[in-house]
């Protein structure tokens, strides 16, 4: 029979849709799993393609099992471990394998969808980034194609009929998604599983800077996190100097931060609507809200710029006015933040002063002395900063991204010799020497500068925009900012890395890294069109989709007024209207698609039944032109329109072009029939 | 054929493998509260709701015709052609039509276009002799999505009968009765000369077909061959020696089969039933009914 000869081999056209969505769901397993993995599930689909016209299939119960065991033993190789979601996703992915090879019934079809859908739910614990969301929405699409093509069997067209049908369904489907996920209820399980973090510490900045910590990052596009202004139509001017965290810790030319910082102490806060604002000066008034989606780094810090003063919850506002989690940041998180550039004069403690002047005994007889040369030629802390920048400007220091290795400590060498390096290595020698002049010192490392999009109005930030600065206490204004990198390399503070090391390499002060067609291709106006796009897109899709979750949802209920009435009236209100729907699409399809013929048949059937009230029923097996003849006899005064009524019938129903006769018009005799009978 | 009332939808087994990807998939998205796995859940769910309409959509104005049934005797195939007519203005897909009840027998159509019809013929075995109901035909459909299947039942009271399946000894009984009337002008009976053509009578044996024919397109005749007259055969259903009534049944038939083709006039003697010999078509199948029926007093459901 044909059922059981269909069950014998899957037709090559699903199988060809299946496999294209299939290669969907491979990106994000590419960058996260074992490369072994995803390899070979392209090869098994590849086998699979030559194995069923062959009708070859993995048969043997023993096989299987053997098969399974390898892939269980290699998994259990790759990772060291079966728990933790790689492995988890790399055994489904495997399993996957194993069924694609052995899979040959309907049902089993079916189960292959079944089971991309769930490896579209793996690569969403993998990656939730636009473009991966964008591979895995559009595997899930073609999953339903290849479902779709699949039932529609030998029917003609495989390609764009299968394909129009399933964009019509998602069509339909679309206002149900938005309903379903603007209110259907996010309840919290009780019983959560945490992922073992999958890039934990390994984008971003430590807690320690030492050289080479930064210059390290410079290549990397990853994305430390956006920033936008509500409130505000255009960017902050100025340069932006995103801080991240204080280190106070000198262990040399090493800087490291505390490890459990100390909250800010209330008397060295800075001015502002919490703190204490100096007479004259309104920081509140220059105060820039930032609203900050934070990618995830593992560490504590959260980035704001410089200063923040009113900080989100679950933070705290550490010893160095930075913002520190409580929780480590292994998600991503969207937090608002006020910052002010007013630097406020607070007193500094005691134990604030001893902190920040706290030396290790290593340092080079040299160095110290260096240091001490610039205490001698002024007399207050002003002029030694002024001195300390003067060196570093006339005495031939480079500012490179790669300026080569350092031996452990080696300030000497830095200071006197080499005299190359990138902002850590400036930063930090310039707040050691500091700390030798006497004056109290610290570094900070964030970020500085950042991409603006114009289109989507906020500031992107990637993690080769990490930088490190220094400030100095000066008691005539406090902690204040100093940038020795902006010296070495003038303009560096007022642009993202990137442009600032494109505009050196074209004016021959650096050697370029890449290609220069590529950068001048990357750089061109239409790539950047392209790039801020899709920045855009990635920032949208981030923020609105990714950051809709129980909080907002509950802002948006209250605002409409359901929030007090509990889950359940939600999930009645979206029954109702899901139901709704459907009997909607039913009705419009039921429309579009119910024959002409059988509106004149309802018609028929309704002149029979008005005749059947008069007396005269008709046989089923009567035909219309017999039953005319035998009505007109019982009902003489109604002849005429009897006979009127079936001679159009059967002109409409039978001949070839019902010509003048139209369908409404035999409708309204059809209504008069019995009408003019009263 | 018209449609029951009450339509009929209930999942098919992979529903329950969706119910798990669902499940699976809300769990996560809750635990780990995340947007993204939720947007995935709710497009599944989505899609799936949104099948069902277009699951119902597929069947709306299908309708089927049930053509005469061919009787067939036991052993044989029973073959019901049914002709499946799509009234509506879509083409409509993966439709699939099975006699309800304990056969499993099903046929599919992967497509018919909007205003057209299929023809396809439902064949099971005949196992029992008797007068036997068509019973329920049903339309089902999984299309689009092949987790909710759809099902539209059309009853039928047409009947088919299987004739007890033919057996025994070819020889036709040697007890001629005095043939007065009935007499045939030509009596053609095995033998060597060919005395013409006649339609080939189902169940009867295939040697004497004429393939030749056959192969030129033309349906299915058996030669025949001329013989010495004989006179009519009485076919009596106690004269037999055989204990068992089927067994009784099966040579009957087997000798009505055979007195058709030698063209040789046959009378029934059946408890309770008497038909008079003569030959012919109607008279043939008239004698195989009476042999069908005999002492099956219902009338079985297929």
């Amino acid at each position: 029979m044909s059922k059981s000869k269909r069950d014998r081999s899957i037709p090559r056209w699903p199988l060809l849709w299946l496999a294209a969505a299939l290669l969907f769901t491979l990106p994000p397993m590419f960058g996260s799993l074992a490369t072994w993995v995803p390899c070979l599930f392209l090869l098994t689909l590849a086998l699979k393609f030559w194995m069923e016209p062959k009708g070859y299939r993995l048969r043997f119960a023993a096989l299987k099992l053997i098969l399974a065991a390898l892939a269980l033993a290699a998994i259990f190789v790759s990772y060291g471990s079966l728990n933790g979601i790689e492995s988890g996703v790399s055994l489904l992915v495997v399993l996957m394998s194993l069924k694609v090879l052995e899979a040959h019934t309907a049902r089993e079809f079916q189960v292959m969808v079944m089971m991309g859908w769930v490896l579209c739910l793996c690569g969403f614990f993998l990656s939730q980034d636009f473009g991966i969301a964008l591979c895995l929405l559009t595997a899930f699409a073609l999953l339903l194609v290849a479902l779709i093509q699949f039932h529609r069997g030998s029917s003609p067209g495989a390609f764009w009929p299968p394909l129009g049908t399933t964009c019509k369904l998602l069509a339909q489907a679309a206002p149900l998604v938005i309903l379903l996920f603007l209110l259907f209820p996010r309840i919290n399980t009780s019983f959560r599983f945490e992922f073992r973090a999958i890039r934990s510490a390994s984008s971003g900045f430590s807690d320690r800077l030492s050289p080479g910590s930064i210059a390290a990052l410079a290549n990397s596009s990853d994305i430390a996190f956006r920033a936008e202004f509500p409130g505000s139509k255009t960017r902050p001017p100025g340069p932006m100097y995103w801080r991240g965290v204080v280190m106070w810790h000198c262990e040399g030319w090493e800087w490291r931060a505390p490890y459990t910082p100390a909250p800010v102490s209330q008397s060295s806060k800075l001015g502002g609507p919490g703190g204490r604002a100096l007479p004259g000066q309104s920081p509140s008034g220059k105060a820039i809200r930032q609203r900050i989606t934070i990618a995830p780094h593992g560490a504590h810090w959260m980035f704001a710029l410089d200063r923040p003063f009113e900080i989100p919850p679950g933070a705290m506002l550490a010893r160095g006015n930075y913002v520190w989690s409580v929780q480590p940041i292994r998600k991503a998180r969207r937090y608002e933040v006020i910052s002010s550039p007013e630097v406020g004069v607070n007193e500094l403690t005691p134990h604030e002063r001893q902190l920040a002047l706290e030396l290790p005994a290593s340092i080079s007889p040299a160095v110290r002395e260096l240091a001490q040369s610039w205490v001698a030629q002024g007399s207050n802390p002003r002029a030694t900063v002024n001195n300390a920048l003067q060196f570093f400007r006339t005495h031939g220091f480079r500012y490179s991204l790669s300026p080569g290795e350092y031996k452990k400590n080696d300030l000497d060498q830095f200071l006197f010799h080499r005299r190359t390096g990138f902002c850590e290595h400036y930063a930090a020698s310039f707040a050691t020497l500091m700390r030798l002049a006497g004056v109290p010192a610290r570094v900070v490392v964030g970020y500085l500068g950042g991409e603006y999009n114009d289109l989507g109005r906020f500031f992107l930030v990637r993690q080769a925009d990490t930088h490190a600065w220094c400030e100095v206490w000066l008691p005539d204004s406090g902690w204040t900012r100093v940038d020795p990198t902006g010296v070495v390399a003038p303009g560096r503070a007022s642009l993202d890395l990137n442009s600032f090391l494109e505009r050196r390499i074209a004016s021959g002060q650096m050697e370029s890294r890449r290609n220069a067609f590529v950068t001048q291709l990357a750089r061109s106006a239409i790539f950047t069109n392209i790039r801020l796009g899709w920045e855009t897109l990635n920032y949208e899709w981030d923020t609105r989709l990714l950051g809709f979750d129980a909080d907002v949802q509950e802002v948006l209920l209250e605002s409409i007024g359901t929030a007090s009435r509990g889950p359940l009236f939600l999930i009645t209100e979206i029954l109702v209207v899901v139901s709704a729907l459907l009997v909607i699409y039913f009705g419009w399809m039921q429309l579009r698609t119910r024959s002409r013929v059988d509106r004149l048949k309802a018609l028929y059937e309704r002149f029979c039944r008005k005749a059947a009230r008069l007396g005269v029923r008709r046989d089923p097996w009567e035909g219309p032109s017999d039953f005319s003849m035998r009505a007109a006899q019982l009902l003489p005064n109604e002849s005429e329109r009897i006979r009127q009524i079936s001679n159009a019938y059967i002109a409409l129903r039978y001949a070839p072009e019902p010509g003048s006769i139209i369908l409404d018009s035999f409708a309204k005799e059809v209504s008069a029939f019995e009408a003019h009978h009263r | 054929m018209k449609a029951r009332k009450v339509p009929l939808v209930y999942p098919t087994p992979s529903f329950a493998g969706l119910l798990f990807v669902l499940a699976a998939m809300w769990y996560a998205a809750s635990s780990q509260n995340s947007a993204a796995v939720y947007l995935l859940l709710f497009a599944l769910t989505a899609a799936f709701l949104v099948s069902i309409p277009h699951t119902l959509i597929n069947l709306a104005g299908v309708t089927i015709t049930l053509e005469s049934v061919q009787s067939a005797f036991v052993g044989q195939e029973v073959s019901l052609p049914v002709e499946v007519t799509n009234g509506s203005r879509a083409t409509r897909h993966g439709i699939n039509l099975a006699l309800s009840g304990s056969s499993r027998e099903s046929e599919r159509i992967d497509y018919i276009p909007a205003g057209n019809a299929s023809r396809v013929t439902l064949r099971f075995p005949a196992r029992q002799r008797g007068e036997h109901k068509v019973g329920t035909l049903c339309l089902t459909s999984v299309y689009p999505l092949g987790f909710i299947r759809f099902l539209k039942k059309f009853a039928s009271s047409q009947t088919y009968i299987i004739y007890p399946k033919p057996a025994g000894d070819p020889q036709l009984p040697s007890n001629p009765a005095p043939t007065l009337h009935n007499r045939p002008q030509t009596e053609i009976r095995d033998g060597d000369d060919f005395a013409g053509a006649r339609a080939y009578v189902p169940g009867e044996s295939q040697r004497h077909i004429d393939w030749k024919a056959v192969a030129r397109g033309q349906p299915l005749m058996t030669k025949q061959f001329a013989a010495e007259a004989e006179g009519a055969v009485h076919l009596d259903f106690s004269a037999l020696r055989f204990a068992n009534v089927e067994e009784r049944l099966s040579q009957l038939v087997l000798w009505v089969i055979e007195a058709e083709r030698a063209r040789r006039p046959y009378g029934l003697r059946l408890p309770g039933t008497v038909i008079s010999p003569a030959v012919g078509q109607s008279h043939f199948h008239q004698c195989l009914r009476a042999l069908s029926l005999f002492q099956v007093g219902t009338v079985r459901r297929a």
